[in-house]
């Protein structure tokens, strides 16, 4: 029974993760019906932001300021360097094509990560990097519930991104800009023509998704130690696989999605064989589009002919 | 023809696409000759390219292209006449490869007479299986679909069935493609294979083209909604278009893993999908010679930067090449070559007075581009974490020439040059594999933005 | 009220049957009941909104009724896909232009005889007889079909992109599209839509040689009262869905409901209510 729950935890660890970056993921499509490839590589940077910020402060063992000082510097820094990486990509790649058929900013898409993933290789190698986590944050501190452990990490993991996903609800929910963004993704020239302005909404859901992919890539290099230029492909596409699960385009449904994927991945891991989750989480993907192809939360768009 | 008439406003259209100077030269000439004739010449270019004797490098070099001119072909199907984005095509070019290599090895061993058609004909129903799948789902979800089966087969061909798949090491000592007895073992063999496939494939896909199925597979494109009001099946027609790549892709695969006598996993990565897409893109969607060409000029180009001494030709070519063709007036441009080029060697005696180290490195271009540069671009005796900053410092510039305005693009225009260089010269061409993917990746970004139509296709009008 | 019957016709070519269709809350056809014989002109009246192009799209199987059924020819045809509706014989065009523009004249027109050829893709690619032989008949089909505009899509344009036509001869290049599908039933939908006087006219010309050079029966959509005066053999009229009255079209273009919903309630008459 403890080993259910315990699966059940871990499987929340990664549900998190990939809730956080789907949410970038199903935000982006909603203003731009634009399926962003390059988002995954956006929360593999924002993991490596993470490490340089531990290096700065004087690597893993020498630490010179605080434990919870630093891990809120690192998700601070991360969040506002891929949220300005996230703009400038929009900007850049993906303004120019706002009008063009749907194929063309999808190809740049893959354009812009491929770019990314080897830049990094570039500048920083190809060799995984380790934030050693257990130097600073031990693997002991977190609670016990009998024989369930929860370490720190998976706390801090699971308190921000409630928090971050409970702030980005208000957000769309209570703000003008909220407002805005769900009346660009209803009609991006009806609400043009009412005097939003659509290239900033672009902009500012472009900064909020990165950020939150930004943060997700954090918590991963803290999670699980090991970052490199390729774990923002698989961690994209599974996280694409939650959002669409969810139902692209819409938000509770990206994460509701992330953290079914991050449970099904956890008990695929645990019951079946570590070797064939991809494929697993793939065969969810399919049995969800054959079932009910606009996922849990979303809705078929009617067509005016 | 008097000019206002009826007819001579109708060839508007004509007259624009044709340009003015040597481009309406290039133009007449091509609407001049019709499609098999081209078709010939280009084949017996092929042919006598290969009576050149170059060494085995260039060989496999050229045959190599051959190949991704045919996966391009392929893809067109699906993406440049159809619409499709499809994703996964690296499956289908594994599946033959795959294919191929467990039928002839191992104890089965049969011939290619054998092997070709049932791996071509397996392929073509793998593709139409997974076109069924993803029609289910509408739209952008075919890309995810796809993108799954690519990395799905990565999985299958990693893990599953060892004995008979390879595993993670792949299968070894494939049987040449062999045929009554007589079997094609060297290099220069397989490029004449390759060259008759690609050519038979050509004429076959063009007859397609102006056949009733090639008109379905662009009016499904160009208007899905209508071209199901004029009688066409337009999910039938997706999964042709799906299916009918995947076919062409196997074959692709299948001389591929013929000529490389094995198969791995690793050759059948998301990398190598970008890559065929860099092709397609590159070269034209929607048009046959634009997917040859494009797998041609990719393939080369990736060998070029490789390299050292004709990586060079490569990166001033292309620099001067989009130089020429987008800055105008001429003047404006001449200043900026001027202004980059002896605004360099002043830089660089500078610095090299303050602090030889500074420009202890010597340039990673060899040969006399290299000789040439010497005195141009600050290369540091340890070039690396300079290197990287200028990296950094010019995807800023690039940035930047992009979105500044036009009167202040060519003074922002000579710096990044300058960076480019002296980045290229410290760094890039130091690991040419990764640089190469930047370079993918550029092509596919800057095609997309400046040139949708790439090379050989022709403009689309959209209906927003 | 009396309402001048229908010609009676022998079994209606084209019948609706009670059709409702309806969109989450919306109703967007209640009761609908049409029909349309054979090489008759029946136009479709009513303010915007009215349902119009919904039972377009109902006929021509873009949507599946609700409730009631649709019948060509005595046979159901509701709830099958749109390609077979057309093979059975209903053609249509769009209210907004749905031209395949990046092909050419010609391509266009050819594009629409997919459902009544059969040569097989190896057929083509191998370019055997019987390949051969439908391109041929495809051939002379759209050149046949493109010629019924006479000089107004001429020769010299076949070859050129739908994009580069002017939007009078689009218009006439998606009925010569529809036309290219041998249909028994032509569906327009706003065919005089964005045209000046003499425009309108010749649209008026065209609707009539194709009811007598081509024995169509013809069902259209239009607002334009000149085009539905002169084209009409009965006209109906819709309003939020329901059909308000149908008949000629003087019986028609006076009926107080049918005023009632073009110009509204007079506020005296309401005021007095």
């Amino acid at each position: 029974m403890h080993e259910l729950i315990q699966t059940i935890v871990n499987g929340l660890t990664t549900g998190f993760l990939y809730a956080l970056i789907a949410l970038g993921y199903t935000m982006v499509y909603g203003v731009l019906q634009l399926l962003n490839f390059a988002h995954g590589d956006v929360y593999m940077i924002g993991a490596y932001i993470g490490y340089f910020v531990i290096q700065w402060f004087g690597g893993p063992t020498a630490l010179s300021i605080p434990v919870p000082l630093l891990v809120a510097i690192m998700f601070v820094i991360s969040a506002l360097g891929t949220g300005v990486l996230g703009v400038a990509i929009e900007r850049f790649a993906y303004r120019p094509l706002r009008n063009a058929p749907r194929i063309a900013p999808l190809i740049t898409a893959l354009g812009v990560s491929f770019i990314l993933e080897n830049s990094v290789l570039l500048l920083f190698g190809g060799f995984t990097k380790s934030y050693n986590t257990n130097e600073f944050i031990s693997f002991n501190t977190g609670i016990h519930i009998g024989a369930i452990d929860i370490d720190s990490v998976q706390i801090t993991i699971f308190i921000v991104s409630i928090l971050m996903m409970y702030g980005l609800i208000q957000l769309v929910d209570r703000t003008t800009l909220g407002k805005s963004m769900r009346a660009v993704a209803s009609d991006r020239e009806a609400a043009e023509m009412l005097g939003i302005n659509v290239d900033r909404v672009i902009s500012y859901t472009f900064f909020i998704g990165s950020a939150m992919a930004g943060v997700a890539g954090v918590m991963s290099g803290l999670a699980f130690n090991q970052i490199s230029a390729t774990i923002g492909f698989l961690a994209g596409l599974k996280a694409f696989t939650a959002a669409v699960v969810g139902g692209i385009g819409s938000i509770p449904g990206a994460m509701i999605g992330g953290l079914f994927i991050g449970i099904c991945e956890a008990f695929a891991a645990s019951y079946i064989s570590s070797k064939y989750t991809d494929l697993i989480v793939f065969g969810i993907l399919i049995a969800v589009m054959l079932v009910r192809p606009t996922g849990i939360f979303g809705r078929p768009a009617l067509q005016k002919v | 023809m008097p000019i206002g008439v009826d007819e001579w406003v109708a060839q508007h259209t004509d007259r624009r696409d044709a340009g003015t100077g040597w481009r309406r030269v290039m133009y007449t000439l091509e609407a001049r000759v019709s499609w098999w004739p081209r078709l010939l010449i280009v084949f017996v270019v092929g042919l006598l390219f290969a009576q050149l004797n170059l060494n085995s490098n260039i060989e496999q070099v050229a045959i190599n292209s051959l190949i991704y001119a045919i996966l391009a072909l392929g893809l067109n199907i699906a993406v440049g006449w159809a619409g499709l984005l499809d994703l996964g095509y690296v499956a289908f070019f594994g599946t033959g490869a795959y294919g191929y290599a467990v039928l002839s090895s191992g104890n089965i061993h049969w011939s290619a007479i054998a092997t070709i058609p049932v791996v071509f004909l397996g392929t073509a129903l793998f593709g139409a299986v997974i076109g069924l799948v993803s029609l289910r789902v509408s739209g952008d979800y075919l890309a995810i679909v796809t993108l799954f089966v690519g990395q799905a087969f990565m999985e299958v061909v990693n893990n599953v069935a060892p004995g008979t798949l390879g595993g993670v090491n792949g299968l070894f000592g494939l049987d040449p493609i062999n045929a009554f007895g007589a079997s094609i073992s060297t290099p220069k063999g397989y490029y004449y294979f390759a060259l008759i496939v690609l050519a038979v494939l050509m004429g076959l896909l063009h007859l397609l083209d102006e056949s009733r199925t090639g008109r379905a597979w662009r009016a499904v494109r160009e208007d899905e909604l209508a071209a199901k009001a004029m009688t066409i099946p337009t999910s039938a027609v997706k999964i042709m278009a799906i299916s009918f790549g995947a076919a062409v892709g196997a074959l692709a695969g299948t001389i591929f893993a013929a000529q490389q006598s094995n198969v791995f996993p690793t050759n059948f990565t998301a990398n190598i999908l970008i890559l065929i897409y860099a092709c397609l893109v590159l070269g034209g969607a929607g048009s046959l010679g634009g997917a040859v060409l494009g797998g041609i000029v990719v393939t080369v180009g990736e060998q070029m930067v490789s390299s050292p001494t004709d990586a060079g030709y490569l990166f001033y070519g292309l620099i001067l090449l989009a130089l020429v063709a987008k800055v105008r007036p001429w003047k404006v441009l001449g200043a900026v070559l001027a202004a980059t080029a002896v605004g360099g060697v002043a830089l660089h005696a500078i610095v090299h007075a303050i602090s030889p180290s500074a420009t202890g490195g010597s340039p990673g271009s060899a040969g006399w581009i290299g000789h040439l540069v010497s005195h141009w671009v600050i290369v540091p005796t340890n070039a690396t974490t300079y290197g990287n900053i200028l990296y950094i410092a010019l995807i800023v510039a690039v940035f930047a020439v992009v979105r500044v305005r036009e009167s202040l693009r060519p003074f922002v225009l000579v710096p990044t040059l300058y960076i480019a260089a002296c980045c290229w010269e410290s760094r890039l061409i130091v690991n040419p594999s990764i640089t190469a993917q930047i370079l993918i990746g550029a092509i596919l970004i800057g095609v997309m933005t400046a040139r949708p139509q790439g090379l050989l296709g022709t403009l689309r009008v959209e209906v927003v | 009220m009396a309402e001048d019957a229908a010609p009676a016709s022998a079994a209606p070519l084209l019948e609706l049957d009670g059709v409702g269709i309806t969109f989450g809350g919306l109703r967007a056809l209640t009761d609908l009941n049409l029909t349309v014989g054979e090489k008759e002109i029946v136009s479709i009246i009513g303010p915007n909104g009215a349902g119009k192009t919904t039972v377009f799209n109902a006929i021509t199987g873009v949507y599946t009724p609700d409730e009631g059924d649709i019948r060509l020819a005595g046979q159901s045809i509701a709830g099958r896909p749109p390609h077979k509706i057309t093979d059975a014989g209903i053609a249509r065009t769009f209210q907004s232009l749905r031209l395949f523009l990046n092909m050419t004249v010609r391509e266009n027109v050819m594009a629409a005889t997919y459902g009544s050829t059969k040569a097989t893709p190896v057929e083509s690619m191998l370019q055997l007889p019987r390949a051969r032989r439908e391109a041929r008949e495809v051939k002379a089909l759209t050149e046949e079909v493109l010629s019924f505009f006479g000089q107004r899509l001429a020769g010299y344009r076949w070859d050129q992109p739908a994009y580069s036509l002017s939007y009078a001869n689009r218009r006439r290049l998606e009925i010569a599209r529809a036309l290219a599908t041998r249909p028994k039933l032509l569906l327009l939908d706003e065919p005089a839509a964005g045209m000046n006087p003499n425009e309108t006219h010749e649209v008026s010309e065209v609707i009539g040689r194709l009811r007598d050079e081509l024995s169509l029966a013809i069902l259209v959509i239009e607002h334009d009262m000149h085009v539905v005066e002169g084209i009409s053999d009965r006209v109906v009229a819709l309003d939020h869905g329901v059909k308000v009255t149908e008949g000629t079209f003087e019986h028609v273009a006076n009926h107080p409901a049918v005023v009632e919903a073009y110009l509204g309630r007079d506020p005296e008459a309401l005021a007095e209510a």
